[in-house]
């Protein structure tokens, strides 16, 4: 009997909720309003006298103006509109015309982690944000490591952008000067690790000539063939953490392992809009020349794909979805996609997850 | 041309018992941590580990600490005289300081969001439940706890429950008889969601319970696999297609789908090897499914979508599936 259930392994119209989305990167929050898109919900973030990142809903309970578009005094935020003010809490404090707070005047206040490069709010059940686990990006702080990177809005959805991190052999395809030679020829096996909530990906390539613009970078001769390997991993909907390792024999006996760490927090605004603010961080060549040499080689590559991924969203949006053939190669992606569906029917009981299962004692 | 290989499997790591403490008679709470004391895979309610105890002895076992603790794992293990002795060689060997492999975690039993529950647990049933019960009362959902067991002797966690005041009702058989199912689920309620997790004679009674329930009510935990009817038929061969790597295979009558389908190099998960666990569940592309496991419900099993390889077969002559 064929089985082309339409629901299996395709586009979702629903987002997870009960994760950390990284809204805003901590420079972007400040004592002035902010206002983002998250979920096709408002989120107003700023920071109280103490420094503390609050997101609150965009929107004043007394009329529909958005609280980021007023104004932050102390520790509340004013509306634009008609003046009512809010603490960090939600809780409406103050409102010109009355001293009374009229019953129920409140903001939906959502839970805030700030890790020092990213904001991350929580836009599902509050309750649950203190049972999950922040993302934490340490390196992206850490001074043995120099980072650059921009961010952006890209017209294609959350799984698009999950699925492009999970695989990267389109890198060669895509984009021939960056990447690495390896790419190009038949990759040695992908070893895919799975968990409840999480699936990386890891290969390791026989010793190969790095790409031009890398081996100048760390001054080795353009044809010298160095071990390398590649590891991926899906952190939670809200994050992708990549690595690059290229191993150099500094001495006999002595390998040194230059890493590039690949950082995606990627945001969904809306179905088909999501925010992705990328980052590369080394912990070779870490002087300003070096990240000068490499901004616009790695923006060069991002645009490209965002321009990839803004086609394919626009395919969906004309032609519809459609039953794909999938290769061996597309096992991660495959896990991605099943862990934001299973994610996706927990939180809105539609049940796609199996309801029965078996454990031996 | 080359094929490419792809090599999919669990999570695996050799962790160290940091506690092992008997908690009811017959049942041993083992902590579980990694040497290094780095954070341990995040999970959630309902998830559950391997315990990798040699070749062919692999047991299964609900978390039952927090999902807010990364750096330890909990579980409950039932002294259990006529399983296959898995869980005697956990009592017997595993103390605090010794290393045990693991595998996972892996959740085919989630907590799905509702605003009401009612949590049924008999014995050592309570496992996955308690982390359930935190989460559900954290979000404020309205839920009752009915927990039954031998003797309040053999129940474990009992002092863990009581902050819960009354809203979790301990039944022990030697003072007030059996769970009365009737007085629990005799009404179908809308909303509202039934867990359930214990030993079989629990479960196959609450199963014909909630047959007047909603659809999708019950969510169902099995520790053994369901006494299946002896079939008549003799095992069939079949053609089996893995779309994905462009294979087509010749599954014998007295192999297993799963282990041809490993025979021939591609990765597939699999544990309990019994139909139980759910881990090898495949999505199906084409064919006559022969269901054999006892994850998938009558309306799961005849949509024909997914299937457990390692016990499941195929009455049609030929077998796609998404591998």
């Amino acid at each position: 009997m064929s089985t082309q259930s339409s629901s299996r392994g395709h586009r979702s119209e629903i987002h997870p909720r009960n994760c950390w989305y990284a809204v805003a990167t901590s420079e972007d929050v400040s004592h002035e309003p902010l206002g983002r898109r998250v979920i096709g919900t408002g989120v107003v973030l700023f920071r109280t006298t103490d420094g503390t990142a609050v997101a609150l809903e965009d929107r004043c309970a007394h009329r529909p103006y958005p609280l980021s578009l007023g104004r932050v005094d102390g520790d509340r935020i004013v509306s634009g509109y008609t003046g009512f003010a809010y603490d960090a809490r939600g809780f409406c404090v103050h409102v010109p015309t009355q001293s009374e707070i009229p019953v129920g005047a409140r903001v939906r206040a959502f839970p805030v982690h700030e890790d020092g490069a990213f904001v991350w709010v929580w836009l599902g059940e509050p309750a649950l944000a203190g049972l999950r686990r922040p993302p934490v990006t340490p390196w992206l702080k850490d001074p043995n490591w120099a980072t650059l990177g921009g961010e952006w809005e890209t017209n294609a959805d959350l799984l698009l952008l999950h699925e492009n991190f999970a695989d990267i052999t389109h890198v060669a395809v895509v984009d021939p000067y960056i990447a690495p030679p390896v790419l190009r020829s038949s990759p040695p096996p992908l070893e895919v690790e799975v968990t409840e909530t999480t699936v990386s990906f890891s290969r390791t390539y026989q010793p190969a000539p790095l790409p031009e613009w890398q081996a100048e970078l760390l001054g080795l001769p353009a044809d010298a063939a160095h071990v390398q390997r590649e590891q991926g991993a899906f952190v939670t909907p809200g994050l992708w953490v990549d690595r690059w390792d290229v191993h150099v024999d500094s001495a006999p006996n002595e390998t040194q392992i230059h890493t590039f760490r690949f950082t995606h927090a990627v945001t969904p605004i809306s179905v088909g809009r999501t925010r992705h603010a990328w980052r590369v961080s080394r912990n070779f060549a870490l002087g300003e020349q070096a990240g000068k040499a490499l901004l616009p080689i790695f923006t060069d590559y991002y645009r490209r794909v965002q321009r990839i991924l803004e086609t394919m969203q626009n395919v969906l949006d004309t032609d519809g979805s459609r039953k794909e053939v999938n290769v061996s190669a597309d096992a991660a992606a495959l896990q991605v996609r099943k862990i934001i569906r299973n994610m996706v029917a927990d939180e809105t009981g539609t049940g796609s997850r199996r309801a029965i299962s078996g454990v031996n004692r | 041309m080359t094929i490419t290989q792809t090599i999919v499997r669990e999570h695996e790591a050799d962790l160290v018992v940091r506690e092992a403490r008997q908690v009811a008679d017959g049942v041993v709470a083992i902590i579980l941590a990694a040497p290094d004391g780095a954070e341990l895979p995040a999970w959630t309610p309902g998830a559950h580990i391997d315990f990798v105890l040699g070749d062919d002895l692999i047991r299964q076992y609900s978390l039952c600490s927090s999902p807010s603790q990364p750096e330890a794992w909990r579980v409950g293990v039932l002294r259990a005289p006529d399983s296959r002795g898995g869980s005697e060689r956990v009592h017997d060997v595993l103390a605090p300081g010794s290393i045990v492999r693991v595998r996972g975690p892996r959740n085919h039993f989630p907590l799905v969001a509702s605003s009401r529950y009612l949590f049924i647990a008999g014995g050592i049933g309570i496992t996955p439940v308690l982390p359930m019960i935190a989460e559900a009362d954290a979000a404020g959902a309205d839920w009752r706890l009915f927990y039954g067991g031998r003797e309040r002797a053999s129940m474990a966690f009992i002092s863990e429950l009581a902050h819960y005041g009354d809203r979790v009702i301990i039944v022990p058989q030697d003072e007030q008889g059996m769970l009365d199912l009737e007085s629990v689920l005799g009404t179908p309620q809308q909303d509202t969601l039934v867990y359930c997790c214990g030993p079989e004679g629990l479960l196959a009674a609450v199963e014909k319970f909630c047959e007047k329930w909603p659809p999708g009510s019950l969510h169902l935990e099995r520790f053994s696999a369901k006494p299946q009817e002896p079939s008549a038929a003799v095992d069939s061969a079949f053609e089996l297609v893995l779309q994905r790597s462009g294979l087509t295979l010749e599954v014998p009558p007295d192999k297993s789908v799963l282990t041809v389908v490993r025979e021939a190099g591609v990765s597939v998960l699999a544990s309990c090897l019994e139909g139980v666990c759910g881990t090898c569940e495949t999505e199906v592309i084409d064919g006559d499914v022969d269901h054999r496991d006892s994850v998938l419900n009558e309306e799961e099993q005849a949509s024909n979508e997914y299937m457990m390889v390692c016990v499941s077969r195929c009455r049609s002559p030929q077998l796609v599936l998404d591998l």
